[in-house]
C-alpha cells in the first residue's frame, strides 16, 4: 500500500516534488491548485498526483509501475470526497480520450471531446438536463444565439442583440454564469433581462458551467494567455455545437468584432474556422461605436457617471449609479 | 430523516463504495449508480441504497454511489454514514 500525502496550498519542496513527477508523465504544472493528493511509496517516492481546483480535477497521473493497483482511485477518491465536503457538488476533469474507461469506472461522464481531450463530468447527464432546462418555443423558425459576458450590459451589447434578433427568429441569449467578474452574476443577469425585454424573439438563458465557465474555459479569466486558451477553445466550442446547437436547433452563432481582447478574438477566429463544419454560421457583427463593458468600467472607477450615461442602457446605468462610491 | 447539506462517505477503493448524498429540490431518490459488478450486482446494489434510505426514513435525495464491488454490509454502512453526515446528525447513533 501506499501513503497517502493531502494538503493546500502546495509550496516548497513538496510543490517540486510533484511538478517534477508531473513532467515526468508529460504534464506540466501551471497555476495554483486548492488541494492536492500525492501517493508516495515508503521510500518517499511519489506514484501518483492529482489536484482540485475549483471544481475541476486537474493533474491526474500514474507511474506506470502501479496500474492495475488502483493508485488513481485512491486519488480520485480522496479529491471527490474532499470536494463534496466543501460543498462543491459539480466536479469536472480533462483527460486523453483514450481514458473515458477508467474515468467512467470512477463515476465521472463524458460532455464533450476534441481529438486531444475529453472533457468529463461527475453527473449522469448533467449537459442533458442543462439544455433540457433552457426553455424552447415551437416553430422557433430560424434559431440563432450569443454568448455573452455583459459585464455591465451596454448600449453595445443591446445594438448586437438587436442586430441579431432581426437576422433570425428565435435568438437565444447566454449570460455567461461564472462569478469571475466585477458584476456578479446574478447582477449582470438581470440587467441583461431587463435590457432586452422589449425584443420579443430573445430568450435569455444562463450558461451555467457549459458555455465559457472556470470549468470548460479558464484561461478566458486569466487574460493574456491566447496561445495555451486552444485546447480549451475548441472543447469550449465542442459543447456548443455538440451538445446545445443540435437540442435548440441552433444554426447561426453571433459575436461581435474584437478588436480588444485577444483571448476573445482567438476564440472567435477558431470559431470561425469550427462552426461551419457543424452546420452552424458564425456571423461577425461591427461593434457599435467601440463602445465596450471594460471602457464603462474604466469610467467608473474614474467616477465618470455622466460619461457612463452615454454608454449604458437605463437599468445599467440606474444600477450603477446605486452601487457606485 | 431531512437531508440538509452534503454528506460522502466510503471510497473508490477495491470492495469499496462511495456515496454521495445531498438535497433534492424534486421528491423521491433520485439514485445515480455506476458499478464494475453493475451486470451481475446492480439491481442488488441499488436495492440495498433504497432500502437503508427508507429505513433511515429518507425520502428525497439525490444520490451518487460508484461502487467498487462492496459487499451489502459495507454499501449499507456507507450509506447510512453519508446520510447521517448530509442530515447533520454525525453524533446520532441511533439504532
Amino acid at each position: 500500500m501506499y501513503n497517502i500525502q493531502t494538503g493546500a496550498p502546495l509550496s516548497g519542496v513538496r510543490l517540486s516534488e510533484i511538478k517534477a513527477f508531473l513532467l515526468s508523465r508529460g504534464l506540466t504544472m501551471e497555476g495554483a491548485a486548492d488541494y492536492y493528493v500525492a501517493l508516495r511509496e515508503d521510500d518517499g517516492k511519489i506514484v501518483a498526483t492529482g489536484c482540485l481546483d475549483g471544481r475541476v480535477l486537474k493533474y491526474i497521473a500514474v507511474d506506470p509501475s502501479t496500474e492495475g493497483t488502483g493508485a488513481a482511485a485512491t486519488v480520485v477518491s480522496e479529491l471527490v470526497s474532499y470536494a463534496w465536503q466543501q460543498g462543491i457538488g459539480h466536479l469536472f476533469l480533462y483527460t486523453k480520450p483514450e481514458n473515458d474507461r477508467m474515468f467512467r469506472s470512477l463515476g465521472f461522464y463524458p460532455v464533450a471531446k476534441t481529438q486531444d481531450v475529453l472533457m468529463m463530468e461527475d453527473q449522469k447527464n448533467g449537459i442533458a438536463k442543462f439544455v433540457d432546462s433552457i426553455p424552447k418555443k415551437e416553430n422557433a423558425g430560424t434559431v440563432g444565439a450569443c454568448v455573452m459576458n455583459c459585464n455591465p450590459f451596454t448600449l453595445g451589447h443591446r445594438y448586437l442583440v438587436e442586430t441579431a434578433a432581426k437576422r433570425c427568429d428565435t435568438l437565444y441569449l447566454f449570460v455567461v454564469s461564472e462569478d469571475a467578474s466585477a458584476f456578479p452574476a446574478a447582477v449582470r443577469y438581470a440587467l441583461v433581462e431587463k435590457g432586452v425585454a422589449d425584443i420579443p424573439n430573445v430568450i435569455v438563458t444562463k450558461s451555467r458551467d457549459y458555455l465559457v465557465s472556470r470549468a470548460t474555459f479558464p484561461t478566458y479569466f486569466i487574460k493574456d494567455r491566447a496561445n495555451t486558451a486552444n485546447v480549451q477553445t475548441d472543447l469550449d466550442i465542442a459543447i456548443f455545437t455538440d451538445r446545445i446547437a443540435p437540442a435548440l436547433n441552433i444554426t447561426r452563432r453571433f459575436v461581435g468584432t474584437e478588436p480588444f481582447c485577444p483571448v476573445t478574438n482567438a476564440y472567435n477566429e477558431r470559431m470561425k474556422q469550427l462552426l461551419p463544419e457543424k452546420g452552424i454560421e458564425l456571423i461577425e457583427i461591427e461593434r457599435k461605436n467601440g463602445i465596450s463593458a471594460s471602457r464603462v468600467r474604466r469610467l467608473m472607477a474614474a467616477g465618470d457617471l455622466a460619461a457612463v450615461r452615454e454608454l449604458v442602457p437605463d437599468a445599467t446605468y440606474e444600477y450603477i449609479k446605486d452601487h457606485i462610491g | 430523516m431531512q437531508i440538509v447539506t452534503k454528506g460522502v462517505a466510503g471510497t473508490m477503493e477495491s470492495s469499496d463504495i462511495i456515496v454521495r448524498i445531498e438535497p433534492a429540490e424534486q421528491k423521491g431518490i433520485d439514485l445515480t449508480l455506476t458499478s464494475a459488478v453493475m451486470q451481475q450486482f446492480g439491481k442488488q446494489i441499488e436495492k440495498v441504497i433504497r432500502d437503508t434510505l427508507a429505513e433511515l426514513g429518507v425520502e428525497d435525495a439525490i444520490v451518487n454511489a460508484v461502487d467498487k464491488g462492496a459487499l451489502d454490509c459495507t454499501v449499507a454502512a456507507r450509506v447510512k454514514a453519508a446520510a447521517y453526515r448530509a442530515a447533520k446528525c454525525e453524533g446520532n447513533t441511533a439504532e
